[in-house]
């Protein structure tokens, strides 16, 4: 499935997109003039073979990198320019990330780790507590609160990072191969989560993926090879 | 904002192999630091808790402890006729005592070393208020008898109640009691009659110091300044409190220093275990360290996490150190002590200022060796996470 993105003012705009890195002496061009638009209350896919790009796309878009040329708008900001420490207190505030292998931090619960997004805010902690609680009831982990991730399912993990990317009602969440350490039923169930997230809270998705049946899910998917859009 | 501290606390908890290990090390030195410091302590205890402010002794001029002071008999009775002495019915208060080293043997241990012998008067014991006879009796004046301190009985062949020693050759003298002085120097001191000792050591004609009540606190310039300014005497007087402050100052420094150096050399090995410790954390958890990068934490929260983290690690080490130099209180230490050369028991006395001491160095070794590895966690980049 590959669609023109829904008119309408984009959520994220990137234009002129570069991205090189400098490794031992030699550069490297990862992504080249890039552009892409992802509207608001969308949910799109990036596909595409090792190497092409898509993660490092993924990384410009969630302000955890910045491009050496071009620039990245989210929300009619600039944050290609912002300072290091704007841009995190930007990502805090709203970016939710879900990752390929979960990345929950293994000495607090579920319901702590849910939380963390949540110091980065004036939120009282008896407010933390309650949205962290909500957050997990929406993934349908009620029943693991308190439970440390080694004692979770690999589907349980990914929900718990979702719990966590939700928390803060961020305005996109970014996926990184959110089911690629999953089995084909416990990646069902996270696509599902997404959809639901996407199609009942107006969540703008993007998620980067090998997998076709998660990127069949996706309203429009990004096909990248060598650093360039394939249109 | 900053990352929570429970995040710390369990990832020491998670490692508590290493935890404990580097803590073991960081323990280790606040035990040594924190014994030197109580052992300096017990030196001044000891030498000070001796000496009472309202009572002056005197010595001979160039002189810097009773044993290398002499001063005539005749001399006793002009210093304690000088002005600011107290009198009671008419008789002033006063001690002429002669101090003397003698060889003995240690017990429990090969060797000889030697014991300050107190040659007294008659008023010796009522002169110093503190002194109580905890076992047996007072010497009877100008027999071959003699009591000893409760630290140094029966550490010493023939010092223990009811045993004999050799004052001289074939001149045995019996120890009929043991006295406590509220834990002060004469506590290591065997006393016995001033006559017997003169005549053992070729003393007779001298006395080594002389002691004078005050009138009050205030007398002591006068009674100084009478004593310093006679030129038949050749004496120096001060206050018997600054006598034996100087007495210990010397040794409790000596103490404190090599403790010291002994402390920070430790201390660096500790601070260098904790670096280990922490950047092997940080290398193992570094994938953690850019989720929270990339959640939103900024350098500065991850710095001062895992500075939190280094300081908690030294502060566990830090306390088990000061509990197990609290257990030191316990334990009596007998050393030569360097301005009578003779031996002298010492406690070690741990003082609130050097528990808060030995906890300070505690946390300066955690910030001081968490710091590096801190600062590399707090450089970690948010697409670490990223990464599988």
């Amino acid at each position: 499935m590959n669609e023109v993105s829904p008119a309408g003012e984009p959520l994220i705009r990137l234009r002129g997109i570069t991205k090189e890195y400098t490794r031992g002496g030699e550069t490297l061009r990862v992504l080249e003039n890039l552009d892409l638009d992802v509207a608001r209350g969308s949910f799109e896919a990036l596909m595409g073979p090792s190497g092409s790009g898509k993660s490092t796309l993924l990384n410009l878009l969630a302000g955890l990198d910045a491009p050496t040329q071009g620039t990245v708008e989210v929300d009619g900001k600039r944050i290609d320019q912002m300072s290091e420490g704007k841009l995190a207190s930007w990502r805090s505030n709203h970016v939710g990330f879900v990752f390929q292998s979960y990345n929950l931090l293994p000495v607090l619960t579920a319901v702590e780790n849910v939380e963390l997004p949540l110091l980065l805010t004036p939120v009282a902690s008896s407010e933390r507590r309650k949205r962290a609680e909500t957050a997990l009831r929406v993934v349908g982990l009620t029943d693991r609160m308190g439970h440390y991730p080694r004692q979770l399912s690999g589907g349980q993990e990914q929900r718990v990072a979702i719990a966590r990317a939700i928390v803060n009602d961020p305005l996109l969440i970014v996926a990184d191969e959110p089911t690629g350490d999953l089995d084909r039923a416990s990646a069902d169930d996270i696509l599902r989560l997404l959809e639901t997230l996407n199609r009942d809270l107006g969540k703008t998705i993007v998620i980067v993926t090998h997998d076709p049946a998660a990127a069949e899910r996706a309203r429009i998917t990004h096909h990248l090879d060598k650093g360039k859009l394939r249109a | 904002m900053f990352v929570p501290l429970s995040y710390n606390v369990r990832s020491l908890l998670v490692r508590r192999a290493t935890t404990l290990a580097t803590a073991v090390g960081i323990a280790l030195v606040v035990f040594v630091l924190a014994s030197a410091l109580m052992l300096a302590e017990g030196v001044e205890k000891t030498m000070g808790s001796a000496g009472r402010p309202e009572i002056a002794i005197v010595v001979r001029k160039g002189s810097t402890a009773e044993m290398g002071s002499s001063v005539e008999e005749h001399e006793v009775g002009l210093v304690k006729s000088m002005p600011g002495v107290k009198k009671v019915n008419g008789e002033p208060i006063g001690v002429g005592e002669v101090v003397v080293v003698a060889s003995m043997e240690k017990l429990g241990a090969n060797g000889i070393t030697n014991v300050s012998i107190r040659g007294t008067s008659d008023a010796s014991a009522s002169f110093r208020p503190n002194v109580k006879v905890l076992e047996g009796r007072l010497p009877t004046p100008g027999a071959d008898e003699a009591m000893v301190g409760m630290r140094i009985s029966g550490r010493i062949k023939g010092l223990a109640l009811g045993e004999r020693f050799d004052i001289k050759k074939n001149r045995p003298v019996a120890i009929v009691g043991v006295f406590s002085d509220d834990g002060s120097a004469h506590e290591s001191e065997v006393w016995l009659s001033a006559d017997i000792v003169k005549s053992s050591f070729g003393r007779e004609g001298a006395v080594s110091s002389v002691r004078v009540e005050l009138e009050s606190l205030a007398s002591f310039e006068v009674f100084q300044a009478a004593v310093e300014k006679d030129k038949r005497l050749g004496l120096t007087a001060m206050r018997e409190t600054d006598y034996f402050e100087k007495q210990s100052e010397g040794m409790s420094m000596f103490i404190r220093i090599l403790g010291s150096i002994v402390a920070v050399c430790f201390a660096i090995g500790a601070m260098i275990g904790a670096a280990i410790t922490m950047y092997a954390s940080i290398a193992h958890r570094k994938r953690e360290i850019g989720i929270l990068r990339a959640l939103g934490f900024s350098r500065l929260g991850i710095l001062a996490s895992f500075l939190f983290e280094s300081v908690l690690l030294a502060l566990f080490g830090g306390v088990m150190g000061a509990a197990a130099a609290f257990g030191m209180g316990a334990v009596e230490f007998s050393m030569l002590n360097m301005s009578s050369w003779s031996e002298m028991v010492f406690r070690f006395v741990l003082t609130p200022k050097i528990l808060v001491t030995s906890l300070v160095a505690s946390v300066a070794m955690g910030l001081l060796g968490g710091l590096l590895p801190a600062i590399r966690a707090a450089r970690t980049s948010p697409l670490t996470a990223m990464r599988g």
